[in-house]
């Protein structure tokens, strides 16, 4: 059963004074089975960002529908889309994007708090998810006082915390180094074990190399796309460059 | 030349910086030549008492220097801040410190030149107009001449260069100990969590709360001076301390309440509110404290302005006023007040008086020290007492036959021999007995709620003690044969003799002076007369006026100051407050917070932080209230504790003010709004 599909989704920017349009994404369509782990990659300018914004539901398709486990994005009202971001999607950032007015613990309970959840099951929530991305010890210190890794740990807590149907990624590794890169992918392929759903967007072909699907957007199109199989991460990692070097050199052929 | 082309450009990019200081910078300026202008004018020097006024306009420009060099430290401060970054780019870019010092010196110089130039212009054009409104204050001929004041000029220009110079001197300092990478990154500094610090913030409530109960006990109006002095000192520490340590305290408390604390409303609230309190916790006192200035300074320079006539009838409670000293109590016999009462009249009658509400009794008079119902009356020093013998008790004593009393009230009061009834003025008694060392002792039969006394009594500083008893000479007794240093007499007896004249003020003036010939030519051993004096109250009211009309007129030019200065803080924080808040406001819209959500928590954050300053101002006005009153006392204006009339002042002040805050309020939120969407869409 799919938890996601996109039909041919289409978003077009225009000027200010309406003169010049961009077609940022054509005509894009896939789905997304429940319990996956898909990886989109694309270079900068391919549309990923825009796919992104649109599946968060911050930003609206020109034409197209996103269906999210069987509710059109586009049917829900403005006044209530808020509270469905938070009921239904996790997000992780590039650049983390926590509060720093709050503790780590109180980042990740904002979700919860902004849905009227109690206290002690917010407490209840967080103790195992703290546990798993071990970060028990940092609940009370501020974002500043914590590593980059560390940081990004807690927004993948708070990601989580509201069992959403879908996490998205957007270049969760960017901002990181190697070794605090390979932790957080390391978590995210654990968290997806778990039966948890995650959509990554990512240029970096390491961070790619842990889904189960990627999925190569160019010139704001799905252009082709590659299952692990029973490739291990090393062999699908060299799959995934070929096929990036064959769309760089030669995509424009099809 | 590209240094002045650097600084010009750094001046126009900035100008949403640039433009506030150098306007501040104008008006200040401005208030400088204005006041020293008027200094300098003729005008002022040509009144009668225009020694007063220049004394009270002398001590408001050092007033407004000092303060103008403070304020533009402060906003100079918060513009180099923001500036860093651009400097720590040219820095990276291949500039030296010293090409780094040579821009700001030329934006310093330009900002200098264009505030003192623009700010003289501004001043000589607007000062015959604040001339015109303090001659029309102090209702005094109107002075048709235009002119500039080279002396003024010549002073306010010394006066901003060296402020200029400070600021230069300070901003390049900041700027030599920096590196390029601390510069660069400058503006994202300080943004540790702020910690509760528990110590400060109680201390800062203790010394309020320790102010506020000083001002509300406070009786001797005398005491008043320094008390108000020191609760002055305390409730500034006490702001700064509450706004800075006690408000970030008081968020992390409510934080400890979990149910409370983690409720939708109240978490994004309660976290930012330590934040920002932390940012602006020193920029909010500066307002509360320049909002209590000025409404302390208006109300009570208006009260003082506009009880004026009070004040005045109270000093000279008839058009004219005798007081005769007799020499010694053998002279005070109604003889030897007859013969002078005599000359008094034909005088007056000359002048074409026609006495009425004549008011004439006798009185002796001693200064002592009250305590536990004794008075010490060897008080040597009692012609210059110095403020901690007033603070024990300095008492000036009226000892006024009971027959004298009973003529003025038209009463049938009788008294013992040894009994008393009393009046005390300025001040609480309570006392069933008081006694006389050297002298006698009296039971207080009765507490009397008002006394007839002469002006002089008005004018002392100290308060008065009326008794009233049954025979002058006996209840003195011992108290007649002291003597002072010179062998004078401490005891003096006096005849009061007051009326109203039925003139006009033309009138009343060639009146008094009349009469003042006439008892000047006395001979004092025939009259038995020690010293006289006569004042009319027309010949009085124009020093009155000077000298209230002149508070109240430098009141309103340093409130004016002080608001200019309330505004700009106001402004700087709700820009700066808008550049740090705009990539929070895109954090919680990602996580799942509505536009309407934050902007409705964002609005209700600036509207708590807002009006923090305004509460505490009324609160500190509240308990400034019975102390001020008490000082506006000395100045006459006792009556005003019975009409309500320094409350409705008060409350008027603080009404127009509010409005005014409001109003500043809503055109400064508005441009934090447009920074802060401003940068949103950048971002996308």
């Amino acid at each position: 059963m799919s938890i996601l599909e996109v039909n041919g989704i289409r978003k077009v920017y225009s000027s200010r004074l309406g003169g010049n349009k961009v077609e940022a994404l054509k005509n894009v369509s896939f789905s997304v089975e429940k319990g996956e782990f898909v990886a989109i990659m694309g270079e900068s300018g391919s549309g990923k960002t825009t796919l992104l914004n649109i599946l968060a539901a911050l930003d609206k398709p020109t034409g197209g529908s996103v269906v999210l486990d069987g509710l059109n994005l586009s049917k829900i009202k403005d006044s209530s889309l808020a509270q469905f971001r938070r009921d239904n999607l996790g997000f992780v950032f590039q650049e983390f994007n926590l509060l720093d007015t709050f503790t780590i613990e109180d980042n990740i309970y904002l979700p919860l708090v902004l849905s009227g959840k109690p206290y002690r099951e917010m407490e209840e929530r967080l103790r195992p998810i703290a546990a798993k991305l071990g970060i028990p010890g940092l609940l009370k210190q501020y974002p500043y006082e914590v590593s980059g890794g560390q940081k990004q740990r807690a927004a993948v807590a708070r990601a989580m915390i509201t069992y959403p149907k879908l996490i998205l990624a957007d270049e969760p590794t960017g901002a990181l180094d190697s070794k605090a890169s390979d932790e957080l992918l390391r978590l995210f392929s654990e968290v997806n074990m778990l039966g948890q759903t995650v959509l990554m967007v990512t240029h970096s072909v390491k961070a790619a190399s842990v889904a189960g699907r990627v999925m190569f957007i160019k010139d704001g199109e799905v252009f082709h796309q590659i299952y692990r199989g029973d490739d291990t991460n090393q062999e699908f990692y060299q799959r995934i460059s070929d096929t990036l070097t064959a769309i760089a050199t030669g995509g424009d052929e099809k | 030349m590209i240094y002045p082309k650097l600084a010009f450009d750094g001046i126009r990019k900035n100008k949403r910086l640039y433009l506030p200081y150098i306007l501040t910078c104008v008006g200040m300026v401005t208030m400088t030549y204005i006041i020293d202008y008027l200094h300098y004018s003729k005008t002022v020097s040509e009144m009668k008492d225009g020694s007063i006024i220049g004394e009270i306009l002398y001590l408001g420009n050092l007033v407004i220097a000092f303060f103008s060099c403070i304020f533009l430290f402060y906003t100079n401060s918060f513009i180099i801040k923001r500036r860093k970054k651009e400097f720590g780019l040219y820095n990276i870019l291949g500039m030296g410190k010293h090409n780094l010092a040579m821009i700001i010196l030329w934006e310093t110089a330009i900002v200098a030149a264009i505030s003192i130039i623009a700010g003289l212009a501004f001043g000589i054009l607007l000062s015959k107009f604040a001339e015109l409104v303090l001659l029309n204050i102090i209702d005094f001929g109107i002075n048709r001449q235009y002119d500039i004041s080279v002396p003024a000029v010549i002073d306010v220009t010394l006066i901003f260069l060296g402020i200029f110079a400070l600021l230069l001197i300070n901003s390049i300092r900041q700027i030599r100990f920096s590196t390029a990478i601390n510069l660069l990154k400058s503006e994202s500094l300080g943004e540790k969590p702020p910690k509760a610090n528990w110590f400060l913030g109680i201390a800062g409530i203790a010394l309020l709360g320790v102010a506020y109960y000083l001002a509300v006990t406070i009786t001797n109006p005398l005491a008043a001076i320094t008390t108000f002095f020191f609760a002055v000192l305390m409730v500034i520490a006490g702001t700064y301390l509450v706004m800075i340590s006690g408000s970030v305290m008081f968020c992390r408390l409510l934080q400890k309440f979990k149910g409370y604390y983690y409720r939708p409303n109240h978490f994004v609230s309660v976290s930012s509110m330590a934040f920002r309190m932390k940012r602006n916790g020193a920029g909010l006192a500066s307002i509360c404290i320049l909002a209590t200035m000025v409404l302390v300074m208006i109300s009570s320079t208006s009260s003082l302005y506009f009880g004026e006539e009070e004040a005045l009838m109270i000093r000279y409670p008839r058009e004219i006023n005798a007081e005769i000293q007799m020499d010694g109590i053998e002279n005070l016999s109604e003889e030897k007040i007859a013969m002078t009462k005599k000359v008094i009249d034909e005088a007056a009658e000359k002048s074409g008086v026609q006495i009425s509400n004549e008011i004439s009794y006798t009185a002796a008079q001693v200064t002592g020290i009250l305590n536990d119902g004794v008075v010490e009356t060897d008080v040597t020093s009692y012609v210059m007492p110095d403020l901690a013998e007033i603070e024990k008790g300095l008492y000036v004593f009226y000892f006024v036959p009971l027959e004298e009393y009973n003529r003025i009230y038209g009463t049938r009061d009788t008294l013992e021999s040894g009994e008393a009834m009393v009046y005390c003025y300025r001040g609480e008694l309570g006392l069933d007995e008081i006694s006389f060392n050297n002298g006698n002792t009296f039971k207080i039969v009765k507490n009397l709620d008002a006394f007839y006394l002469d002006g002089d009594a008005t004018m002392m500083m100290f308060p008065s003690i009326v008794l009233v008893v049954d025979d002058l000479e006996e209840a003195l007794g011992g108290l007649l044969s002291l003597a002072d240093f010179n062998g004078d007499r401490m005891v003096t007896t006096q005849w009061v003799y007051n009326f109203d004249t039925g003139l006009d003020p033309d009138g009343q003036v060639a009146a008094t002076a009349n009469i003042w010939e006439a008892l000047k030519e006395l001979d004092k051993t025939e009259y038995g007369i020690y010293s006289r004096s006569l004042s009319g109250r027309e010949d009085s009211r124009r020093e009155f006026m000077e000298l209230y009309g002149g508070l109240f007129f430098l009141g309103i030019m340093l409130s004016i100051v002080f608001l200019f200065a309330a505004v700009l803080i106001i402004y700087y924080k709700q820009i700066s407050e808008g550049y740090e808040d705009c990539g929070r406001f895109g954090i919680m819209k990602k996580v799942g917070m509505t536009d309407r959500d934050i902007r409705k928590s964002i609005n209700s954050q600036l509207l708590t932080v807002f009006f923090l300053p305004l509460v505490f101002a009324a609160l500190h006005l509240f308990f400034a209230f019975p102390i001020v009153k008490k000082l506006l006392m000395l100045f006459n204006l006792n009556n005003i504790s019975e009409t309500n009339f320094f409350a409705i002042v008060c409350i008027a002040c603080f009404a127009v003010f509010a409005v005014l805050y409001t109003l500043v309020y809503k055109v400064t939120s508005a441009s934090y709004y447009r920074i802060v969407s401003g940068r949103k869409e950048d971002a996308r």
